[in-house]
């Protein structure tokens, strides 16, 4: 490993100050933080989805095969949000989809002042829905090293894949990069760059098996068991060549199964320098890889996480318990019926975890779906909010349909014709979200009614990010058959943040992989840039820390996914910093006028 | 009480102090011995030999499936299923063969999965039916109502609970009372419960405490304000924790407050049955009939 280490502090120069101010004029403009959410007890979070201009609704694909009626019931997804400052003016944009038939994507830009403007048609990124493909997640990575964010919108079918022409335009390069040769029913994608040459690679995850869901050849296709199925999809790993094109490496990597995978998540459990990856499945045995370091995996899952019936969702990573170890989060379905509960995986270190959900309050949130860290109030502990609902429709409950299915003596449950359709029957609908505050890292006590973030909606992607700029993390939600929801942090606290955007040299562009340790106030923190982690969404690139009453930030370390390291002292926080790899000077983050950007683009 | 009186029957028609019960006993005082000796793979053996002498046995089917919950390995459950499948195929008269081979299936709940628990307890309780099909019971009653309750109301089953609690309410008041007949009145109470009739279940709970004013879970119930009492009965009937399949109140100590129904707790192992050599003691079933009768 090549490692270099640089330690010099950043001097705030005139330029950097007018950029501070810049923001603050914005953040005084609209809408002002009322009196009241400055009172304790009060909400710190507004919705504000209608007054941003963000107003589509996301709907689910009717198949239209002889499998329609049942399908219906199991295909209540591709609500997803991606966020990624496409444009490069330092607000964050995002990317949504729906997923019926010719329905069109949507991409909204950051106008820098919490409105945004939709310009998904006029970029070339709106046809995302046919006859023989269905939305269903989106990423925002850097396939080609150009320095901007490419997009790719993952597919039942086959994903499209965006090349950002740099002018507010994008090119579809499916076909050139090689991404296209193999019908996959993917349903969530992670960019990494697992053999660390520099370039990302992408990892779908894969529900069904790839049997053409919109003319299947055969009614088995449905899962085999609701505990151990493995005629999934399984996992796609395709390989960055650095020439634009991609190669399926799957096998080689060792990361050939069969699950219903749901999720992916990857960090670097054992913070040997690769990332491993945490596999969410669904009617089944989650899986956990660790990365050999030579382009190849190793399944670790029976000594990591032991045996796994659940119905995996979800898997985020992060430091709950500030031990320095990532840890991951996953859902899965807690209801009267059926009483799974939620892993919260503590990392033990050794590459093995404990669950300790039950202990820590986040064990039951009902049929879950995201859950993202992230420190909502700068206390410098990473809370967790959780969304959830299967389908909220009419009165009369699926689940006696379900287990009548379940308690039948010898069914073929790999055949779709013997399940149940749902009609418009409700299956764990109507719940409420969760936002779970990190009590020091020992316990998570429920916040989500007091700041107004307990919708009743099926909620399913999660992306969390700054569109403001002002060093509170929003919220942006998106639901199944609904509008999303856009949450705006007011909180009032005071406590300090700090935030860090990684620009990789050496290493990919993005600096995905990356860890940054911060110590402010006596205490260190670890996060990472990550890739994509969670179900349907995609939170931003940035590095967030809260900072608490810290009012100096003593150190900042960066690992590079090149290996190389570098330490900054003596940082102010309150602000957002440029870190470009092997620099040993660290910059201002600086976004550029939204009005003047909006000129450029129009 | 039907059930009783059929074990009288049996013990009448000349099975208790045969040579095929003494051979039973004996094996029956083998297991045990090997248990308290830590020696869980003769005590099995010898349990089942014990069963397969004398099958309708519920205490010797009792303390081989509690054995098998002390060792509380998967392998363990199927063993125990396995053979309560095989002993009810070869005596499929034998009411209290099918208690056992549901008490089996219940007691391997907590190593499986959500959906597999459901279809352990949904296969419990065609057992306990056909047990009851064959020898209505204070305890088939019991058991199945309280099983039942682990059900949310939404799967309808919630009524039938009430039907087989308040049938065993109706048997335990043909007989002399005891102390584990407060659980039928503790479970009825929690049926309603289940509906959200808290004012019914109170009713129920209270009118049991006098009847057994020295009944420790009642006072637990009556306790509690409505959140409080949701809380702790929906923790109570937690899918996928133990629920505690130990029916030797049954022929125990009346006077104990032993607990038929659930705990998440393994319960403790029976208490060693003293043998004087020379001298049979009989501790099965007849010995309740005796009492009860």
């Amino acid at each position: 490993m090549n490692v270099t280490t640089c330690e010099k502090a950043l001097r705030w120069g005139a330029h950097g100050l007018v950029v501070v101010g810049l923001v603050a004029v914005l953040l005084g403009n609209w809408p002002p933080v009322s009196a009241a959410a400055e009172q304790a007890g009060e909400s710190w979070f507004e919705e504000v989805a209608d007054r941003a201009g963000i107003r589509h609704q996301h709907a689910s694909r009717s198949f239209k095969n002889a499998y329609a009626d049942i399908m219906k019931g199991y295909t209540a997804l591709g609500a997803a949000v991606a966020v990624g400052d496409y444009n490069g003016d330092g607000f964050e944009d995002f990317f949504a989809t729906t997923s019926e038939d010719h329905g069109k994507n949507l991409l909204y830009r950051n106008n820098g002042d919490f409105t945004f403007t939709e310009t998904g048609e006029a970029a070339g990124v709106a046809n995302g829905n046919d006859e023989s493909n269905a939305s269903a997640d989106a990423m925002w990575f850097d396939y080609n090293n150009d320095g901007r964010l490419d997009l790719l919108v993952i597919r039942f079918g086959h994903s499209q894949l965006f090349e950002n022409m740099g002018d507010g335009t994008f090119k579809e390069v499916s076909t050139q990069a090689g991404l296209n040769q193999q019908y996959l029913n993917s349903i969530v994608a992670i960019a990494f760059d697992y053999d660390r040459d520099g370039y990302l690679d992408i990892l779908f995850g894969n529900y069904f098996q790839p049997v053409n869901l919109f003319n299947p050849s055969t009614p088995h296709f449905f899962p085999e068991s609701f505990e151990t199925a493995n005629n999934g999809g399984g996992v796609t790993l395709y390989h960055n060549n650095g020439d634009g094109t991609f190669t399926d490496m799957t096998d080689k990597a060792g990361l050939r199964f069969s699950g219903w995978v749901l999720d992916l998540g990857h960090a670097d459990a054992d913070h040997d320098g690769d990332d491993d990856l945490y596999v969410a499945v669904d009617f089944g045995q989650d899986r956990f890889f660790v990365n050999n370091g030579d382009g190849t995996f190793t399944d670790m899952t029976e000594k990591a996480i032991g045996v796994d019936t659940k119905k995996g969702m979800n898997a985020d990573w992060g430091d709950f318990n500030n031990d320095g170890l990532f840890d991951v989060y996953v859902t899965n379905i807690t209801d009267e019926y059926m009483r799974e509960g939620n892993f919260l995986w503590k990392n033990n270190g050794d590459l093995t975890f404990t669950d300790v959900a039950r202990e820590t309050g986040t064990y039951d949130t009902g049929w879950g779906w995201a859950g993202k860290f992230f420190d909502y109030d700068n206390d410098g502990w990473l809370d967790l909010y959780v969304v959830n609902g299967w389908v909220s429709a009419g009165e009369e409950n699926y689940v006696v349909d379900i287990f009548q299915l379940i308690t039948s003596p010898n069914v073929d449950l790999s055949d779709a014709r013997n399940w149940p359709p749902m009609g418009n029957k409700t299956l764990s609908g109507y719940q409420e979200k969760w936002l779970f505050h990190n009590q020091e890292g020992t316990l998570f006590t429920n916040e989500a009614a007091r700041h107004g973030l307990n919708s009743k909606l099926d909620g399913r992607g999660i992306a969390v990010a700054d569109f403001d700029n002002d060093g509170r993390l929003d919220l942006l939600v998106s639901n199944a058959n609904a509008r999303p929801l856009l949450y705006r942090n007011i909180q009032p606290t005071g406590n300090h943040w700090v935030q860090f955007s990684l620009k990789g040299t050496r290493s990919n562009p993005l600096a995905v992989e990356a860890r940054l340790w911060v110590t402010a106030g006596g205490q260190t923190q670890v996060g990472f840039v990550n890739g994509g982690n969670g179900f349907a969404s995609q939170s931003m690139l940035r590095v967030h820390f809260g900072l608490g009453k810290a009012t100096q930030i003593e150190r900042l370390e960066v690992a590079w996914p090149s290996g190389v390291r570098q330490t900054f002292t003596n940082l102010q926080p309150d602000r957002m910093y440029v870190v470009v790899e092997g620099q040993s000077e660290i910059l201002p983050f600086q976004p550029t006028a939204p009005k003047e950007e909006a000129a450029k683009l129009h | 009480m039907r059930w009783i009186a059929a074990v009288v029957v049996t013990a009448a028609l000349g099975l208790f102090g045969s040579a095929q019960a003494q051979e039973a006993e004996s094996l029956f005082q083998e297991a045990v011995q090997a248990t308290q000796v830590a020696d869980y793979e003769a005590a099995l053996t010898k349990f089942e030999a014990a069963l397969q002498a004398d099958p309708n046995n519920l205490r010797y089917g009792n303390e081989y499936r509690l054995t098998g919950v002390k060792i509380n390995q998967v392998k363990t459950y199927d063993r125990c299923i396995a053979f309560f499948k095989q002993l009810v195929a070869d005596h499929p008269k034998a009411p209290n063969a099918w208690m056992n081979l549901g008490y089996a299936y219940v007691d391997k709940i907590p190593t499986e999965g959500a959906i597999t628990q459901v279809l352990l307890a949904n296969t419990a309780l065609g057992h306990f039916s056909t047990a009851l099909d064959l020898e209505e019971s204070w305890l088939g009653r019991y058991t199945r109502g309280n099983s039942y309750l682990y059900w949310p109301a939404i799967f309808g089953r919630t009524r039938w609970a009430i039907a087989d609690l308040e049938k065993a309410v109706a048997l335990s008041q043909e007989t002399d009372k005891r102390n584990y007949q407060a659980r039928a009145y503790r479970g009825l109470g929690e049926a309603y419960w289940r509906l959200n009739d808290l004012e019914k279940a109170r009713q129920i709970w209270r009118e049991a405490l006098e009847l057994f004013p020295d009944d420790k879970e009642l006072p637990v119930l009556l306790g509690q304000d409505d959140k409080a009492l949701n809380a702790f009965l929906t923790a109570h009937f937690e899918p996928g924790k133990r629920v505690d399949t130990n029916v030797s109140a049954l022929w125990e100590d009346t006077a104990s407050q032993a607990w038929l129904g659930q705990d998440d707790k393994v319960p403790p192992a029976p208490a060693p049955i003293q043998v004087e050599t020379g001298r049979h003691v009989d501790t099965t079933e007849g010995e309740i009939s005796g009492k009860a009768n």
